[in-house]
């Protein structure tokens, strides 16, 4: 089957370009993986070992209980879609479809066949005599993940497939990818940069910077308790709050920086947190606006119709951001009391940015 | 245009804008006229006797038009059988001429094509020769003609028979051959190749070859199915461009060949008589003849002649 392991894979370019310094990574038969990070990161690269596009320069990488470095990609046997899509474009979409099986030399009536019957589950029958160029976006997709599912595939590669649709279009793939992935039951490798992306679709997700996995678990874990500041700074909208300064006194804490001294309820500390240079993060959902805290002032509201975003200032380095359901409504300039819900702070380490547990 | 002017614009102004395509339009055919004019003077000199050929003032237009001339080099008509009285009359059978030209140009074009378009590929997409190979490549053109015609010579005619006849006692010459002349026609132009099939094939995305790769198809079959088909237009317009080089290269051919082998541009050179000076209605028939091809050759592709210009030079 189609477990992929990746043992300490290293890519440099050239002269001192490390791409990927060192991923190890054990991908689960039939789990929606997806990499995320901002680009440069090495999630591409680090798809591009898998699929045998690029040659590690060390390290390993293992599909099934195959080493798989020194096979042609076309031995593999994945499937992969590429961010432009890749779709040949003076063939029609039969003749993309059919490509993969044209080059195993399937038997004529076997090839119509099995393209007549995926372009149906695709919903694509119509478009066979087109062109790519006359296909809409959602539908050139379409096509995409016909042409690569058709040899069914042990593991689907996906390439940032998405990042050239609408908006509207995009969260109806992610959908469909989802369905898809639930159909196949095949390993699905995805590579984004988007956050909401990768949190509605992945079974875990690998959050990758500088070469390196910061962090790898679910969506839920990567937000609720990210392993350090990036990947807290990364996933979320809006971005978490981070405020530095320290925590004195372990009994009855409290956080103070330049312009703020908050109490904090004991067990929202973790013991290694006191008497040192921290950096707290709160995301906007438990910063609390009522009646008791510290003072702000609102600069700017984002209503989003449910709830409002309420961005204000409290005398620091930076604003801060406050997601209030309700039906208060904020002006801007308006004096505001904030607090923080004690289940949400987190602690950072402001040396080595790690969350002190 | 005019719809996003503003509407208080001066009228100076629309009409300087609306008398601009009149403008453009006159400088594209005063240019035509003037790139014409020879062509024109040609083909009409082509249809004249041999009295209205350097007629003063000049007749533009044959006052009475014959056939004779194409008669002629053709080796067709009365002339073919009758005694000739004057050297006009002579016949000159051009039809060994066009054959060689034909063949020569041709095949020497599609061997380069095929080379200079694998080879362009591998200067794309493998960096062959490094960075700044793809510049070099045209500095062979960068040699005047006429500095290689003579040591070629001497390689063709003197070195390379010599040396035959020394280690494998059979006396090779590449001199007067169409060998000899194809493989020159082919280094010169393989350049031109390199350089204008390297900006098509630049064009297309590396990501396509990739899907092909991981689909399981190998190289070969990737170039065939996936990128040949996409740079078609390409190879035709660099086709048609290098096929014209070789179909009208006069000094390599003029040097290189006589009497077996000989291309219509050396043969329009010898049309003079000792009696009449040069010939100019047989030479001027023999032109046209040699243009048409190339003519009906560029209407056939017109098609792909404009998507292969769009295609790789105007889109950068």
């Amino acid at each position: 089957m189609a477990r992929i392991v990746l043992e300490n894979l290293v890519k440099t370019f050239g002269a001192g370009v490390t791409a990927v310094a060192g991923v190890s990574l054990d991908i689960q038969d039939g789990e929606f993986m997806i990499f995320v990070g901002p680009s440069g990161c090495g999630k591409t690269t680090t798809l591009n070992m898998i699929c045998g596009l690029e040659q590690p320069t060390s390290g390993q990488v293992i599909i099934g209980d195959r080493v798989v470095n020194d096979l042609e990609p076309g031995e593999r046997h994945l499937g992969m879609v590429f961010q432009n899509l890749a779709l040949f474009p003076h063939m029609t979409v039969f003749e993309n479809i059919a490509f993969g099986l044209r080059v195993r030399k399937v038997p004529t009536a076997d090839l119509n066949e099995r393209v007549s019957r995926i372009a149906e589950t695709f919903q694509i029958t119509h478009l066979l005599a087109k062109k790519p160029a006359q296909c809409s976006g959602g539908e050139a997709q379409r096509v995409a993940l016909a042409r690569t599912t058709i040899s069914s595939p042990d593991v689907l590669l996906l390439d940032e497939p998405l990042s050239s649709l609408d908006a509207k279009l995009r969260v109806e793939m992610r959908t469909e990818l989802k369905r898809l992935h639930e159909q196949l039951r095949s390993t699905f490798v995805y590579v984004t940069h988007d956050q909401a992306e990768a949190m509605t679709m992945a079974d875990r997700i690998a959050v990758m910077q500088g070469g390196r996995i910061q962090q790898l678990g679910t969506p839920l874990e990567i937000y609720r308790r990210p392993a350090n500041l990036f990947v807290a700074g990364f996933f979320g909208m809006p971005t978490m709050n981070l405020i530095s300064g320290r925590i004195c006194d372990s009994d009855s804490p409290r956080f103070q920086s330049e312009n703020l001294d908050l109490k904090l309820p004991a067990k929202a500390v973790p013991r290694t947190g006191t008497d040192r240079d921290v950096c707290i993060g709160v995301r906007s959902e438990h910063v609390l606006l009522g009646a008791q805290g510290a003072a702000g002032r609102v600069q700017l509201t984002e209503p989003l119709g449910d709830e409002t975003l309420v961005f204000f200032d409290y005398g620091g380095p930076s604003q801060l951001v406050a997601k209030y359901r309700g039906d208060r409504t904020f002006n801007v300039g308006e004096a505001i009391v904030f607090d923080f819900d004690p289940k949400g702070v987190l602690v950072f380490d402001a040396e080595d940015e790690t969350r002190l547990a | 245009m005019a719809a996003t002017s503003p509407p208080h614009a001066s009228t100076a102004a629309v009409r300087r804008r609306r008398l601009f395509p009149y403008f453009r339009h006159a400088v594209l055919i005063a240019w035509s006229l003037i790139v014409l004019f020879p062509i024109f003077w040609m083909v009409s000199t082509s249809f004249k006797g041999s009295g209205e050929w350097i007629a003063w003032p000049p007749h533009w237009l044959p006052h009475q038009p014959t056939l004779y001339n194409y008669q002629q080099i053709l080796a067709v008509g009365p002339l073919a059988t009758a005694p000739s009285r004057e050297a006009t009359e002579q016949v000159y059978n051009i039809w060994k001429a066009v054959g060689d030209s034909v063949a020569i140009a041709t095949l020497s074009s599609l061997v380069a094509l095929l080379m200079g378009t694998f080879l362009a590929y591998s200067i794309s997409r493998f960096n062959v020769g490094g960075k700044n190979f793809r510049y070099l490549v045209l500095t062979i053109r960068m040699v005047p003609p006429i500095v290689i015609a003579i040591p070629i010579l001497m390689y063709y005619a003197v070195l390379m028979p010599y040396t035959t006849d020394l280690l494998l006692g059979v006396r090779i010459s590449l001199f007067d051959t169409y060998v000899g002349l194809g493989l020159l026609y082919v280094a010169t132009t393989l350049p031109f190749v390199i350089w204008m099939m390297l900006s098509f094939i630049d064009e297309v995305p590396y990501t396509l070859e990739h899907a092909a790769r991981i689909m399981g198809a190998g190289r070969l079959y990737t170039l065939r199915r996936v990128v040949l088909p996409l740079v078609a237009s390409g190879m035709m317009v660099t086709f048609l461009f290098i096929f014209i080089l070789n179909w009208s290269e006069f000094l390599l051919s003029l040097t290189l060949t006589q009497p077996q082998v000989s291309t219509l541009p050396v043969l329009l050179n010898k049309f003079q008589s000792a009696v009449e000076g040069r010939l100019y209605g047989p030479q001027a028939a023999i032109g046209t003849v040699i243009t048409l091809p190339v003519v009906v050759l560029g209407i056939l592709i017109q098609k792909h002649l404009i998507t292969g210009f769009s295609f790789g030079m105007l889109r950068k």
